[in-house]
């Protein structure tokens, strides 16, 4: 679980985001939802430990800052927006995972392997586990680096736009995987732009506005802000309840 | 295992020719003998004294080099980045200029100098970078500066006192034809150890790779390892420069070469880097002695005429292997 309270957050010489409350927990999908520059990544990357912050950010009840870089990521597992092509095939990425574990000097054990194995079976990159991130196509290198941090195995998974580069089928087939993480007991925390997905397939969502936080609920309870959706969005949203419909949720006039 | 045998055997093989090869005939028998403590007064020396020094000199300075540009291009996410780019290079030249001055007429100080100077403007450079907050741009240019400074207060002093001059040129071309034996046991220790450190923690290297964000995210202290690397590196080209001079192209040629031809694992790449970084420049070492007999070139220029061309044919090959001719 992650808490945040009174959070002051951004970058040196750069605007700051102040988040006064709010709670991610296990077991659910929480999107983070606003325009273009609100300050979702900026979010992530603080509850992440990335950037600086006053207030507090406890992961799993710790204080975020005093913890330690292997420990953090032993408690929330983070993949942001841009993602690099490096020189290594998709196994050894997903190998990377497990750092937070057995660390520089320590070999792989092997419960490694077998977290390993099934990150790579869970996010459908087991085909292709030789192949170098160079050689991918952008939504396969997306899911390659998805297995990586599954396979951190952390309680909580911060995903910076996710669907980037993914076709719909593909951004489908996430959207399950997300879900069915969070069955599991996983916490999922993740920045999207889609309006309709995001109101189709997570349980939760936080709207980032004007530099702040400025509201968190079900979709349902969202969708009944109305004004404050189209203020802070430009558009509002509707369950059309078409159950044929792989995304239910669908933006108003 | 097995991708270790054939660096390992071209080191050797390398090795045992640079011992071979000399303008007095020992042959390969007689050289065993003297290394297995037998031999005569002369061959003893010849072997001990004179050639033996210069390939560990040789050896460990191509490793120490390549495993620097090596953790620098991979720290730095730059594949320019080498030794010289940092300043250590301009650093240990100016200190040699400042030995030249102060105590002309002890050989074994320019070494010593060199090495205090090129730690002195690796502090510097760190320190600078450090304050503007350890990125690769800041660490970059932070060096680029230093380098500046040192060949400016470089030529004041040639301006001031050209008869220092001489041992500016000769460290300036690189080589091992001044090499002293207290200048080998000083260095070639510092370069073993700043080698097997970095292979220790190499695998943090493979993270690195994926950019900070995602690197800190799997629980890696960016900027504590970058910083670690840097300093390992400035330690590897300081006891290197110190022995040969400015041969500072090993660094750049060498990783960038492997980096071209092979993929995989950080800590294999660098101690193949290391492998191959020495047996080039042995033997580089054994070409500038034996190819313009009796005169001896300058090691660095031997590296340059063959490695240049080396580096372009291996990059056009892989141009061509990617499809884009």
């Amino acid at each position: 679980m992650i808490i945040l309270k009174d959070v002051i957050t951004g970058y040196p010489e750069g605007e700051e985001f102040s988040i006064p409350e709010a709670r991610f927990e296990e077991g659910r999908v929480t999107a983070v939802i606003g325009r273009n520059g609100s300050g979702k990544s900026t979010l992530l990357r603080t509850m992440a430990g990335q950037l600086r912050y006053r207030g507090s950010i406890r992961l799993d009840g710790e204080e975020c800052r005093e913890l330690t870089p292997a420990a953090r990521a032993r408690k929330a597992a983070y993949l942001p927006q841009m993602l690099r092509s490096a020189q290594m095939d998709v196994q050894t990425l997903v190998e990377h995972g497990r750092y937070a574990w057995h660390g520089a000097l320590r070999r792989m054990t092997e419960k490694d392997r077998e977290k390993v194995e099934r990150a790579m079976e869970r996010a459908g990159v087991t085909a292709y586990r030789d192949r170098l991130l160079t050689r991918l196509s952008g939504g396969e290198r997306q899911r390659a680096y998805l297995a990586m941090v599954i396979a951190q195995d952390a309680p909580m998974i911060l995903l910076d736009e996710p669907t980037t580069y993914m076709d719909p089928g593909m951004q489908e087939a996430l959207f399950r995987l997300l879900r069915s993480l969070a069955e599991e007991g996983r916490g999922i925390v993740t920045v999207c732009h889609d309006l309709p997905q995001t109101f189709s397939f997570c349980d939760r969502i936080c709207v980032m506005a004007e530099h702040t936080l400025c509201a968190c609920g079900t979709p349902e309870e969202l969708a009944r802000q109305e004004e404050l959706l189209r203020r802070t969005l430009g558009v509002s949203l509707k369950n059309t309840g078409d159950q044929e419909l792989v995304f239910p949720w669908a933006v108003k006039r | 295992m097995k991708k270790a045998v054939i660096p390992a055997l071209v080191l050797l093989a390398s090795c045992a020719l640079a011992l071979l090869a000399g303008n007095s005939a020992v042959s390969a028998g007689r050289t065993l003998e003297v290394l297995l403590g037998r031999g005569s007064a002369t061959e003893r020396l010849i072997v001990l004294q004179v050639r033996l020094p210069r390939v560990i000199a040789a050896a460990s300075a191509g490793a120490g080099l390549s495993v620097s540009g090596f953790l620098l291009q991979g720290s730095l996410d730059n594949a320019l980045a080498s030794p010289g780019i940092l300043g250590i290079n301009h650093g240990a030249g100016m200190f040699a200029l400042l030995a030249a001055l102060l105590f002309p007429y002890q050989a074994a100080a320019r070494g010593l100098m060199a090495f205090a100077g090129a730690l002195l403007v690796t502090a510097l450079v760190y320190f600078l970078s450090a304050v503007s907050g350890l990125s690769r741009t800041s660490v970059i240019l932070s060096g680029v500066a230093v380098s500046a400074l040192c060949t400016a207060v470089s030529d004041v002093i040639i301006s001031l006192k050209p008869e220092t001059v001489a041992d500016r040129a000769a460290f300036q071309l690189g080589g091992f034809a001044s090499l002293t034996v207290s200048s080998v046991s000083l260095a070639a220790p510092v370069i073993l150890a700043g080698i097997l450190l970095a292979a220790i923690f190499a695998p943090a290297m493979d993270l690195m790779a994926l950019g900070d964000e995602t690197a800190g995210g799997l629980g890696l202290p960016v900027r504590a390892v970058r910083g670690g690397f840097i300093l390992c590196a400035a330690l590897l080209a300081a006891a290197a420069v110190s022995m040969c001079g400015m041969i500072g192209f090993v660094g750049l040629l060498v990783p960038n070469t492997l980096r071209l031809i092979r993929h995989g694992r950080s800590r294999g790449s660098l101690l193949m880097c290391a492998a191959y970084g020495a047996a080039f420049l042995v033997l580089c070492d054994t070409l500038a002695r034996l190819a313009a007999f009796p005169y001896e070139l300058p090691c660095g220029l031997i590296l340059s005429l063959m490695g240049a061309p080396f580096l372009i044919t291996t990059l056009l090959r892989r141009r061509k292997r990617l499809g884009l001719q």
